[in-house]
């Protein structure tokens, strides 16, 4: 059994029968089903989702630590490593968590695009190589082919309007999640991305059959969503700014912690631009990378000494 | 130096997009065709071979490459391969493309050409029926002179001086076979993708729907329906007194042709896609689990169920008391019909799609590289092979 059979077996299999299933239990309507499975696998994979986007966001928070790390050992790599891995550390930020859940879910999203692809089926040939991937369930059977047509949509084809709305609820997505950088280069690249992301997807989607758009465009909104349970409307409205919620707010203060006690932690002079922008983070809602645990060692032994300033901050209940 | 920066940002975030998008593309595309490639089988008549090859992109496909939209049909010397003519079908562009869908509408023929007459006919996934002069290959008549249809995916059958056909749009046409002109059309209830076939004054249709169709030949009117558990695009087989069709439920179905009543039904595995073959009172279905049922055709009674190993998509052809089968990965066997035994006579090891043809002790295999091959239907011998794109 090779390597594609085992993918088939696993990925590609369940994917098409459940979304046939679907569709068949709603109404023979295609369109309904791709937007109830990708709500489902959305809300399958929102642990490991938010997980990465709050992994994310701590480690947007400590750019500008790390950018301060790199200048000052810009000629001791070895050094540079070293204090870089001890600043998350202590910081309770892992590289790994911002890849991770997102690793995990790659083959679940291509598993879907494909899924949403091969049961379209528009042509003899796709029907043909459709029928390899058919459980012996009589529904399934009975099912097929499905109806391509949804709302004014012909699934199979490209559709400008739903071009466009990819392309809107992507940068409305990017925007929210966005956090205003110190760092020109970095605040030009994420301006770059903001834009050309959603334009090049909006453009794709055009040439894409429109069953993969919907996908696209209940993804975003989903996200949309998520992002807002998360940190409200972050960088789209500030004065509508969420209140963090608990479990952001006590990993704010695990990093201005970090901050506040630099001969603890890393050796790091923290810039008042720094804070400045820790306040905005404050105001976007910041994410905890992590799902629990105590302080790392070096943090506890900080929350016994006095403290220097900052002494409205919460404690930790 | 803030240029050079700008510039820096600029190629990095680029590289990543485009990086992204052709993953995205590659990721998402694989395994599914871009455009619809077609490939007729042959037919043979008067020495003379028709094919329609399949239309393919000369990139080999991948999603970047513009779809192919241009098709042909190819008259060729049974004998040797020796070519005649060619006829240019013209398919429509697209304005772009990259992706998974394509706009172009290809000229890509599935259905085997029909000969009657002097003409030979051909309908393409362009939704164009073509009406050729045999002799010179001029075009006589097109169907719709203006515009197109939806794609045509079945095949046609010339009867009572009519061409008879079936569309994506839902339904039944009757051409004049002479001038083209529409006789009627029938619309029923979904796309249908199945060749018609006629026997006496009545046509039978099969459909997505999930119904298989007797209308009257002369007008269109319904005679009477039948309702499967699945679509039906296989094409109906007439036998003595009655109706032989297999559909996407799993199942064949045995009808009486005057009235639509069940006689009897096999469950197999898979679809049924092909046409059934009837020889001495038996009668042989493929279908996509890999076996050809021997069935009895009065009472449907199992004869033998034999394992070719891989679906059967492509129609079979009786030749000297076997029939010949190929499946679609391409080995063609002989079933011996007083037996039922399954002989392997050739594996071209190419998929093989298009229906066979058989003439005078051979065997055409048009397969999905688009190579003919012409096989000696006793020993299986190759005989010649040629690519035709």
């Amino acid at each position: 059994m090779g390597i594609g059979d085992i993918w088939n077996l696993i990925a590609m299999q369940p994917m098409i029968n459940t979304l046939i299933v679907l569709t068949n239990a709603l109404f023979n309507n295609f369109g309904v089903a791709i937007i109830v499975l990708t709500i489902a696998v959305n809300g399958v994979m929102f642990p490991l989702t938010i997980k990465q986007v709050r992994a994310s966001k701590a480690m947007q928070d400590l750019q500008p630590k790390i950018a301060e790390l790199q200048k000052k050992y810009a000629k001791d790599k070895e050094k540079l490593a070293k204090e870089q891995m001890r600043l998350f550390k202590e910081s309770g930020v892992s590289p790994a968590g911002c890849l991770l859940p997102l690793v995990i879910q790659m083959p679940i999203w291509i598993a879907l695009f494909q899924s949403i692809m091969r049961v379209l089926a528009v042509i003899p040939e796709n029907l043909v190589g459709l029928s390899g991937f058919l459980y012996s369930w009589p529904i399934v059977y009975s099912t097929l082919p499905l109806e391509n047509h949804f709302l004014w949509l012909n699934l199979a084809t490209g559709d400008i309007f739903l071009a466009l709305l990819v392309g809107g609820t992507m940068w409305v997505q990017q925007k929210m999640v966005m956090t205003p950088s110190a760092d020109p280069k970095q605040q030009s690249q994420s301006s770059m991305m903001l834009w050309m992301m959603p334009i090049m997807f909006a453009w794709l989607t055009m040439t894409f059959p429109s069953g993969l758009a919907i996908f696209w465009v209940t993804s975003n909104i989903f996200r949309i969503g998520m992002q807002y349970f998360i940190g409200g409307w972050g960088g789209l409205v500030k004065s509508g700014a969420k209140k963090p919620a608990g479990r952001d707010k006590k990993y704010k203060e695990r990093i201005a912690q970090v901050e506040e006690f630099p001969s603890l932690g890393a050796d790091i002079v923290v810039p008042s631009s720094t804070r400045e922008e820790g306040s905005s983070d404050e105001e976007s809602g910041g994410k905890r990378p992590d799902s629990g645990g105590g302080y790392t060692k070096s943090l506890r032994a900080a929350r016994r000494q006095p403290r220097r300033g900052r002494s409205n901050r919460r404690k930790r209940g | 130096m803030r240029i050079r920066n700008n510039n820096a940002v600029v190629a990095k975030v680029s590289l990543l997009v485009v990086l992204l998008l052709v993953g995205l593309t590659v990721l998402g595309c694989y395994g599914t065709k871009t455009s619809p490639e077609g490939g007729s089988g042959g037919t043979v008549a008067d020495g003379t071979l028709f094919l329609a090859p399949s239309v393919k992109a000369a990139g080999g496909g991948f999603s970047c490459t513009p779809a192919a939209v241009d098709g042909k049909l190819v008259a060729l010397s049974a004998a040797d391969g020796t070519r005649f003519w060619e006829v240019p079908l013209e398919g429509s562009r697209s304005s772009g493309g990259f992706g998974c869908s394509s706009t172009a509408t290809p000229a890509a023929i599935y259905g085997s050409p029909a000969v009657a007459g002097d003409l030979v006919y051909v309908g393409g996934y362009n939704g164009k029926i073509y009406a050729i002069n045999i002799a010179s290959g001029a075009v006589r008549w097109v169907y719709p002179r203006e515009g197109n249809l939806e794609p045509i995916i079945g095949g046609m059958v010339v009867a009572m001086d009519r061409v008879y056909f079936g569309c994506s749009d839902g339904k039944v046409y009757a051409l004049d076979a002479g001038t083209g002109d529409k006789q009627w059309e029938v619309p029923l209830g979904d796309k249908i993708w199945a060749t018609p076939a006629v026997s006496g004054e009545t046509l039978y249709i099969g459909c997505f729907d999930k119904k298989l169709y007797a209308l009257s030949a002369a007008d269109g009117t319904e005679r009477w329906e039948f309702v499967a558990e699945g679509a039906i695009v296989s094409t109906p087989l007439v036998y003595n007194d009655t109706v032989y069709i297999g559909s996407f439920d799993r199942n064949f179905y045995a009808l009486d042709a005057a009235s639509g009543h069940l006689k009897w039904q096999l469950p197999a595995e898979k679809w049924f896609w092909t046409k059934a073959v009837a020889y001495n009172g038996t009668i042989y279905a493929g279908c996509f689990d890999g076996k050809v049922y021997a069935l009895g055709a009065e009472n449907g009674q199992e004869l033998a169920a034999i394992d070719l190993g891989s679906a059967v998509y492509s129609w079979p052809v009786l030749f000297d008391g076997r029939v010949i089968v190929a499946t679609e990965e391409g080995e063609i066997y002989a079933i011996d019909a007083a037996s039922n035994q399954g002989t392997l006579l050739s594996d071209i090891g190419e998929v093989v799609y298009a229906p066979l043809s058989a003439e005078g002790g051979v065997i055409y295999v048009y397969s999905q590289e688009q190579n003919l091959y012409a096989l000696n239907a006793d020993s299986g011998a190759n005989l010649w092979n040629l690519t035709i794109k």
